[in-house]
C-alpha cells in the first residue's frame, strides 16, 4: 500500500465518521506497515527462517461527553473500512460518558530531530545476508569445551506508521531495529550439573550488532551459575548487575510513574510526589530523543512530540515526574510528555517509557564489588515487585555470594526480601560502567544491607 | 458448517496448484489460514476505558526439508498471496537446510479430512451489545459496593470466534471453528494506606451461556471479597515449613514446575531436568500426571461449556488425545509436536501449538493434571502440626535448566497443631521440581479436585491453558517473605 493510498482512505474515514454521527468530538486513525525477518537456532544449529508483513489500521472515535468507541482490522478494502468505522461509531455509543477525556493532541508544528532511527540496510534486508550473524554465535558455543547447547536468533524489523486526527494532526515515521540473543547451556561432564546464561542487544542500526559479544557474555552467565549452592540467612549488602537495576529499579519506577497507574492510585509512590524517595545516587530520566537508542521516538503513538524528561534526581522524585498521554494529561491538567504508546494498531494508547536511564556513577563495578567483604551479587530474578505496595520477594535465579570483594559460589534456592522505598534510600554506590538492555540503560548498584533467605537452613 | 468466503477460496484447486509448486523442493508443507473476529470491553472503576472490535485475518505458511524450516508470515488470505507465501516458505526452507547440522525427517501422518466445530448455546454474534455491556457494569457495580475499602474496580470482558483452516502436504484439510468468552476481574483495596488486590477469572470454549454460570456470576464478589480479606493479612516468616496447597495453586506448580520440563523442544535442546529420564522414578509412587485436552471434559466439572486449555485439533492437524506423564511416579512420555516426535521416532501426541497463525507451533501444554487420591482437606490439615496453607497464586516460574521454582501464592493461612490461623499474603514458595515431586506427602481426593484456566507464555507466545489438581501437602518447601 503506497503513501498516497493511505492518505487517501484516512480522508475517507474522516468524513465518514463526520457524516456518519454528528455527535463525535475527536477521531484518530492509526496505520501501521511493517516487515520482518527472523532467523533462529536450537541445539546450536540452525533451525527456522522466517520472513512476515502486516499492514493493519485502527480508529478511536470519541463524542463530547468522552465515550470512545475503538475498532480495527487488517483488511484494508474499502467495504471492510467503511464497516470498521461504523462499527467504532457503534461502540462509542454503548461506552459510558467519561468527563475525564479532555483532548486529542493537535498539529505541531515542530518536532525533534533524533538521528539514526532508520537504517536502510535493515529495510532492504535480505535473510541470507544475516546468517553470518548466527554463525558467530554458534562458533562461540561449539569452540566452548563446557557449552552443550544453545538457543537464539537473529531478527530485523521495519515498520512506518501514519496517525491522523480530526484535529489536523497528519504524521508518519520510519523506524528500524534488529535484535540478537543468545541462551547458553553449560554442563560439567563429571557432575552433570547444568546451568544457563542468557544475554540479548537489540539495536536501530545493523551495523552495532556484535553476536560475538553477546555470545560470550551468554558464555559467562552461564559458567558463572555452574556448582550452584544453599546458604544460610543473612543480612549483607547487595551488588545489583544491571539486568538486577533493570528488575528491581528501572522496570518498578518505571510502572509506578505511569500517569494512569498513578491517577488509580495503584502506585507505590503516590503521594511521594515533591520527596526524597531514595539515596542521592538515584537519579532516573525518561529520554526519548538519544540518537541510535532503541527507545527513541520522533513522536509517540498519538503524534506528540517526544522528549527529555527528569523523573527522579539526587533521590527526590519531581513534581513534574510523571509519564503521560493525552488522556491523563487532560484529566491532571498538564500536557502529554509524549509517551502515549501502542503495541501495535490492535491496541489504544497505553503509556509507556522511551528510553528510561539510571544515572551512572564515579566507581568502576570491579571497585564496588572489591569493597564488600561478605555480600550477594544479584544478576537475575523472575519475580517483579508489587507496584501498588512497593513489597518485593523473589527467587535469586542467578547470582553469587561475594566473599573478600571477590564473586564466589552461585546461589541455589535463595530468596530476597526488601520494600523497594527502602531499597532506594539502601543504594550506596552506583558504577560508572553501565549496560544497555533496549530501552533501559542501568549501571550496577549496591545496596548497603538486605535481608537474604537460603535454602540451608 | 458454513464456512467464510475468504477461507472458501482456499479450494480444491488452489491445493493442486500448491502441491504443484511444493513438488519434490519440500518434503513437507502446512498452512494455517484463521478468520477472527471479537469484542473486548474493559471496564475501570465503573467507567468504559476500552469497547472495541475487530475483525483479523491472518495465514501462516511453513515448509520444511531435511532439518531445515522455512515460515512465511502473510497480510492477507488471497489466492496470490497463498502461492507466493509457499514459495517464500520453500526457499527459505532451502536456506535453513542449507546450514543446519542437525538433519531429520518429518515422519508421514495419516491424513485427516474432518470439520469441528464447538458448541455454543448462546452465539456470540447474536448477543446484543447492550447485553454485554450491562453484563460488565454489573460486576463493576457488585466489585465497588462490596466494602467502602474497594478503592479500584477492573473489569475485562473478551469474546472472540476463529474458523481456522489447516492444510498439508500429507493432505489433511480441517476447519476448527471455535468460540471464546473470557471474563476478568480486578480489585483494589486499600486500608490505613496499605494496598491490597485480588484478580480472578472465568473462560472457557462456548457461547454467552459461559457468562451466565454461577462461578461468572459470582466473580466480581469473590474477588472483592479476597482484596478485603487480605488487608488484614500479615507478611509471612521466611524458612523451611510444610505446604499444604490448594488445588489452583498444585495445578500451577505441576505446570510450570513440572509440565514445561516434558515438552520435548525442551528435552532437545539439552534444556530440561527431565532428559534421559523416561521410565525412570522421578516423583513418590502416589504421583501420576496427565496432560489431556480433548473436548468434553466440561460436564466433569458441570460446566455448559468446554474447558477453556482445550481443543479438536492442535496446530499440526494432530488430534487432541490423553497422554500419561507420570504413572506412579515413574516418567512415561514426553510432549510432543510432529518434529519431535519425528525425531524422537513416537507418534505423535498433538501438542503443537502456536498463539496465532503467524506463529510457529512449539510443544505445549494443553490441560495438564494431578490425579486425585485418597485424602480428605480437612484430614489434611488436622494431620499438619506446623505450616502454612497456600490459596492460589499470583505468579510462578522455573528454570528448566536447574529445576529451581518459585510461586507467589495470593492468600495463605497459618496452620498450627492442625487448625487454620490467620490469614497471611504474599507467601513465596521455591524448591527444585524432582525434589519437591518426591516430598509431598499428602494427595487430597477427587472432591478436593478443580480446574483452573490461564494464559501460558513461552517463547513470546500465549496460549490459553488449563490445569487441575486436588489439594496436595509438600514437607519442607523453602517459604519467603519480607520479615
Amino acid at each position: 500500500m503506497e503513501n498516497s493510498d493511505i492518505h487517501s482512505l484516512a480522508e475517507f474515514c474522516l468524513k465518514l465518521v463526520e457524516k456518519e454521527n454528528s455527535e463525535i468530538k475527536y477521531t484518530d486513525i492509526f496505520f501501521e506497515k511493517s516487515n520482518y525477518i527472523n532467523i533462529e537456532i536450537e541445539e546450536n544449529s540452525i533451525k527456522n527462517s522466517e520472513t512476515g508483513e502486516d499492514n493493519g489500521f485502527s480508529i478511536r472515535v470519541i463524542n463530547k461527553n468522552g465515550s470512545l468507541g475503538f475498532s480495527y482490522s487488517n483488511k484494508l478494502d474499502r467495504t471492510t473500512i467503511e464497516k470498521i468505522c461504523k462499527i467504532a461509531i457503534k461502540m462509542m455509543k454503548v461506552a459510558t460518558p467519561d468527563p475525564d477525556f479532555k483532548k486529542l493532541p493537535g498539529s505541531f508544528k515542530n518536532y525533534p530531530a533524533v538521528k539514526g532511527l532508520f537504517d536502510k540496510n535493515l529495510k532492504y534486508l535480505q535473510i541470507e545476508d544475516s546468517v553470518d550473524y548466527i554463525n558467530d554465535l554458534i562458533k562461540i558455543c561449539k569452540d566452548d569445551e563446557m557449552a552443550i547447547s544453545q538457543s537464539g536468533n537473529f531478527a530485523s524489523g521495519y515498520s512506518k506508521i501514519y496517525i491522523f486526527n480530526s484535529n489536523g494532526l497528519n504524521v508518519s515515521r520510519k523506524d528500524t531495529s534488529c535484535l540478537i540473543s543468545s541462551n547458553i547451556i553449560v554442563k560439567d561432564k563429571i557432575s552433570n550439573e547444568t546451568s544457563s546464561g542468557y544475554e540479548r542487544q537489540v539495536e536501530r542500526r545493523l551495523d552495532k550488532i556484535n553476536a560475538i559479544k553477546v555470545a560470550n557474555l551468554a558464555l559467562e552467565d552461564a559458567k558463572r551459575n555452574l556448582y550452584r549452592k544453599k546458604i544460610k540467612n543473612m543480612k549483607v549488602p547487595v551488588l545489583l548487575t544491571p539486568k538486577g537495576t533493570i528488575s528491581l529499579i528501572l522496570r518498578p519506577i518505571a510502572a509506578a510513574v505511569n500517569a494512569e497507574t498513578f491517577q488509580y492510585k495503584r502506585s507505590f509512590l503516590v503521594g511521594k510526589r515533591g520527596q526524597k524517595i531514595g539515596s542521592k545516587f538515584l537519579n532516573i530520566e525518561d529520554n526519548g530523543l538519544i540518537d541510535g537508542a532503541p527507545g527513541s521516538k520522533i513522536f509517540d503513538d498519538e503524534g506528540v512530540p517526544c522528549k527529555n524528561k527528569k523523573i527522579i534526581e539526587k533521590g527526590n522524585f519531581l513534581k513534574t515526574g510523571l509519564l503521560h498521554n493525552s488522556y491523563t494529561a487532560g484529566k491532571d491538567g498538564v500536557q502529554s510528555t509524549g509517551n502515549a504508546t501502542r503495541s501495535s494498531y490492535v491496541s489504544i494508547p497505553s503509556i509507556g517509557i522511551t528510553n528510561f536511564n539510571m544515572k551512572p556513577g564515579e566507581m568502576l563495578s570491579e571497585e564496588i564489588i572489591k569493597d564488600i567483604k561478605e555480600g550477594i551479587f544479584l544478576d537475575y530474578t523472575g519475580d517483579s515487585p508489587n507496584i501498588s505496595t512497593g513489597d518485593f520477594s523473589g527467587l535469586i535465579l542467578h547470582g553469587n555470594l561475594i566473599s573478600n570483594g571477590e564473586i564466589k559460589d552461585p546461589l541455589n534456592e535463595t530468596m530476597i526480601g526488601i520494600n523497594l522505598l527502602d531499597l532506594f534510600h539502601k543504594i550506596d554506590a552506583v558504577s560508572k560502567d553501565y549496560r544497555v538492555y533496549g530501552a533501559f540503560q542501568a549501571p550496577y548498584v549496591r545496596i548497603s544491607s538486605v535481608n537474604i533467605i537460603g535454602g540451608a537452613n | 458448517m458454513e464456512i467464510s468466503d475468504e477461507l472458501k477460496e482456499i479450494d480444491e484447486n488452489l491445493i493442486n496448484q500448491l502441491n504443484r509448486i511444493a513438488n519434490d523442493k519440500a518434503e513437507f508443507w502446512d498452512i494455517r489460514a484463521k478468520v477472527n473476529n471479537g469484542t473486548t470491553l474493559d471496564f475501570i472503576n465503573q467507567k468504559s476505558k476500552e469497547i472495541s472490535s475487530f475483525e483479523i485475518n491472518s495465514c501462516g505458511i511453513r515448509a520444511f526439508k531435511n532439518g531445515g524450516w522455512g515460515f512465511s508470515v502473510l497480510k492477507d488470505l488471497k489466492r496470490e498471496s497463498i502461492k507466493i507465501g509457499l514459495q517464500k516458505a520453500i526457499k527459505l526452507a532451502r536456506l535453513s537446510e542449507s546450514l543446519t547440522k542437525i538433519k531429520f525427517k518429518i515422519a508421514q501422518n495419516r491424513p485427516l479430512i474432518d470439520e469441528y466445530k464447538s458448541s455454543r448455546k448462546k452465539n456470540l454474534e447474536e448477543i446484543d451489545i447492550h447485553d454485554k455491556i450491562n453484563l460488565v457494569k454489573n460486576h463493576e457495580k457488585i466489585a465497588a459496593n462490596y466494602s467502602t475499602y474497594v478503592k479500584n474496580t477492573h473489569t475485562i470482558y473478551m469474546d472472540g470466534r476463529s474458523q481456522n483452516l489447516y492444510l498439508n502436504s500429507f493432505g489433511s484439510n480441517i476447519i476448527q471453528d471455535l468460540s471464546f468468552l473470557r471474563l476478568f476481574c480486578i480489585v483494589f483495596t486499600n486500608k490505613n494506606g496499605a494496598t491490597q488486590s485480588s484478580v480472578n477469572s472465568v473462560a472457557g470454549i462456548g457461547g454467552y451461556e459461559i457468562a451466565e454460570t454461577e462461578k461468572a456470576i459470582n466473580l466480581s464478589k469473590k474477588t472483592a471479597k479476597e482484596a478485603v480479606e487480605l488487608l488484614d493479612a500479615i507478611s509471612p516468616i521466611g524458612g523451611k515449613l510444610t505446604v499444604i496447597a490448594d488445588s489452583k495453586l498444585t495445578g500451577t506448580i505441576i505446570h510450570e514446575a513440572f509440565g514445561h520440563a516434558c515438552e520435548a523442544d525442551l528435552v532437545l535442546n539439552n534444556e530440561s531436568v527431565l532428559e534421559g529420564m523416561i521410565g525412570e522414578k522421578v516423583a513418590s509412587e502416589d504421583v501420576s500426571i496427565i496432560d489431556n485436552p480433548s473436548m468434553g471434559q466440561g460436564q466433569q466439572f458441570n460446566l455448559p461449556y468446554e474447558l477453556f486449555g482445550c481443543y479438536y485439533i492442535d496446530d499440526e492437524g494432530i488430534p487432541s488425545q490423553k497422554t500419561k506423564i507420570i504413572e506412579n511416579g515413574i516418567l512415561k512420555n514426553y510432549l510432543h509436536n510432529l518434529e519431535t516426535s519425528s525425531r524422537m521416532k513416537v507418534p505423535p501426541n498433538g501438542h503443537g501449538r502456536a498463539s496465532a497463525s503467524s506463529e510457529r507451533p512449539q510443544v505445549r501444554m494443553g490441560f495438564t493434571y494431578l490425579e486425585p487420591k485418597d485424602w480428605n482437606l480437612e484430614d489434611i490439615i488436622e494431620d499438619t502440626k506446623e505450616g502454612i496453607l497456600c490459596e492460589d497464586f499470583q505468579y510462578g516460574y522455573t528454570d528448566p535448566t536447574t529445576g529451581n521454582f518459585q510461586f507467589k501464592c495470593r492468600i495463605s493461612f497459618k496452620i498450627k497443631d492442625g487448625e487454620k490461623k490467620e490469614i497471611m499474603r504474599d507467601v513465596s514458595l521455591s524448591g527444585m521440581i524432582l525434589e519437591a515431586l518426591n516430598k509431598i506427602s499428602a494427595i487430597g481426593n477427587q472432591k478436593t479436585f478443580n480446574y483452573s484456566v490461564g494464559m501460558c507464555g513461552k517463547g513470546g507466545q500465549h496460549v490459553r491453558v488449563c490445569d487441575g489438581a486436588p489439594y496436595i501437602r509438600i514437607e519442607d518447601m523453602t517459604v519467603g517473605g519480607l520479615n
